[in-house]
């Protein structure tokens, strides 16, 4: 998946696992971006009566490049802390929530937003900082979780409670929501199967739908909304998307402290702040770093992706799909160049020149980082596929909510934007079967922030 | 907190009750004459933020120390013998 479990290490650690990065210009208030990172995924609805939250003990981070080094000017970091109304009953609430200030919400958990801002230059990427930013805000309620009609009655009311208006000008949000990622799980997973042509693949099946298993599952989200002059390096609001100024690397990431003492039930910590997982691009550490990898690249900044260039120029998935499915990719079979196109996309950004009126170029640096152009407005009809479906607004120009990455990457990596560097490269016709066959329904988003939908109840999900 | 020199981070350790394997450590000149600590049952709960220290490399006599949010690592050659020593590594 995007990025879901995506790592040995920290698949067996949800609440650090970054599942998914989003920025995007605020459809609704396009003079400010908004950034979502998704930890906690495949959230069961029921999972109760300790239901999900974020990690009391984790230092969550948004890290913002706003000069195309690949090193963060701006981070916004966000801490957790659990409180508990009684501790002497094992119910999550003990009566229906109507507020975040219920007394019958028991465990409820609050947090804190600070902000480092600095002059980030060289080439490693400086922790020394983390941890210790200007607070910006603390004790912040999350939402409940949902927990079902008798519990959370009114649970779009209490979401919208848990919005918060920073006296610094950031709007923020921390708590669960429904997961807006798609993808037919199940199926890729299965060599490579892509529903419904699974009767084309090395080894067939009859074909029938795809299937969405995301569709009924949450995640907890951080999402913040920021002013656009708070994040560019002039302060302006760039108008011009052939600026150079008006591009942002923008990635997540979640650390841990680096000493765990236990002693008898409690947990004390001692050290750094280390990184345990990261996410820019959807999909890069899960299907271009090679599993005994990615560990690693998820302790490693995007400055130091270098050493992961070669995996992008030669993506085994390229390699697969011509086995995968005979005779359907003969050209991709035969394309044996360094791709290019992939590493603008992925790694360094499209620069100026390759697609008419549209560039988010960040420099030769390699660095796996979302790049968001916010001179390109958000688009009045988005096209799910983004930039390849001719919309400047979706990915890989930052990423929507919506956004079927899942297609676009998966066209992407069988060659469809190769003739971007090679224009005498035809694409395999196979390419338009290529997809994710997947349209989410409309409840799985919302229009204001932040812009995940109201996350599956408990009662209900699953519903038989 | 200040940089931590061998001799401050003694210090450190030695004050912090409860403290990972060196907070019972005595003097590092004790120390390197020989002496054993003496094996207690611990008094005190883990600190909220215990200093802690661990043997990186034996063979090069490497010592890292985390305290607070910093972490250090020294070459010391003798702390690394005590430290043996004491959790009873031949």
């Amino acid at each position: 998946m995007s990025s879901h479990r995506e790592a040995p290490a920290v698949s067996q650690d949800p609440v650090a696992d970054n599942a998914d990065t989003y920025a995007f210009v605020s459809p609704d208030d396009p003079t400010t971006v908004t950034i979502i990172t998704n930890y906690v995924p495949l959230e069961g609805p029921p999972g109760g009566p300790n239901f999900f939250e974020f990690g009391d003990d984790v230092l969550y981070s948004i890290y913002v490049d706003n000069d195309g080094d690949a090193l963060p000017e701006i981070t916004y970091q966000f801490r957790f802390h659990t409180t508990y109304q009684n501790p002497n009953t094992f119910l999550y609430n003990t009566g229906p929530i109507g507020s975040l200030a219920d007394p019958n919400w028991n465990k409820r958990q609050l947090y804190s937003v600070s902000v480092i801002r600095s002059r980030a230059s060289g080439k490693t990427q400086s922790h020394a900082k983390d941890g210790k930013g200007t607070v910006l805000a603390g004790n912040l309620a999350c939402p409940p979780c949902n927990v079902g009609p008798r519990s959370t009655p009114n649970y779009a009311g209490l979401a919208a409670a848990a919005v918060h208006q920073l006296p610094s000008g950031e709007t923020v949000f921390a708590g669960q929501r429904s997961d807006g990622f798609f993808v037919d799980l199940g199926a890729i997973f299965d060599l490579g199967d892509i529903r419904p042509i699974q009767n084309l693949h090395l080894i067939p099946t009859p074909a029938s739908p795809s299937v969405d298993p995301l569709k009924s599952m949450n995640v907890h989200a951080i999402a913040i909304k920021v002013p656009i002059s708070k994040l560019t390096k002039d302060g302006s609001v760039p108008s011009d998307p052939m600026s150079a100024i008006a591009v942002l690397g923008i990635w997540g990431g979640a650390s841990r402290r680096k000493v765990q003492v236990r002693d008898g039930a409690s947990v004390k910590e001692s050290g750094p702040w280390v990184q345990v997982s990261r996410l820019g691009n959807p999909l890069f550490n899960e299907v271009i770093v090679p599993v005994g990898h990615k560990d690693r690249w998820n302790a490693l900044d995007p400055i130091q992706d270098a050493e992961f260039v070669q995996y992008v120029k030669q993506p085994e998935l390229a390699k697969l799909l011509p086995v995968l499915y005979p005779g359907a990719f003969p050209n991709l079979k035969g394309l044996t160049a360094d791709r290019a196109d992939l590493e603008a996309i992925l790694l360094t950004g499209i620069p100026s020149g390759v697609i008419p009126g549209f560039q988010n170029f960040t420099g030769k640096a390699p660095a796996d980082m979302l790049r968001l152009n916010v001179a390109v407005p958000p688009a009045k009809s988005p096209n799910a596929l983004g930039v390849v479906g001719g919309d400047f607004a979706g990915f890989p120009n930052g990423r929507r909510v919506f956004d079927d990455v899942v297609s676009i990457e998966l066209k992407a990596v069988a060659g469809a934007t190769y003739p971007l560097v090679a224009p005498s490269y035809t694409p395999d016709a196979a390419i338009a079967a290529v997809s994710s066959y997947l349209t989410p329904s409309s409840d799985r988003y919302q229009s204001t922030f932040p812009y995940l939908g109201v996350p599956h109840d408990g009662y209900d999900t699953p519903s038989s | 907190m200040e940089r931590l020199s061998r001799r401050s981070f003694v210090k450190v350790a030695g004050a912090a009750t409860g403290a990972a394997a060196l907070a019972a450590a005595p003097p590092l000149a004790h120390a390197a004459a020989g002496d054993d600590a003496e094996e207690i049952h611990p008094t005190a709960g883990v600190p909220e933020e215990p200093v802690v220290a661990y043997v990186r490399d034996v063979e090069r006599g490497e010592v890292t120390v985390t305290a607070g949010t910093v972490e250090r690592t020294y070459r010391d050659r003798a702390l690394v013998r005590r430290l043996l020593r004491a959790g009873g590594v031949k």
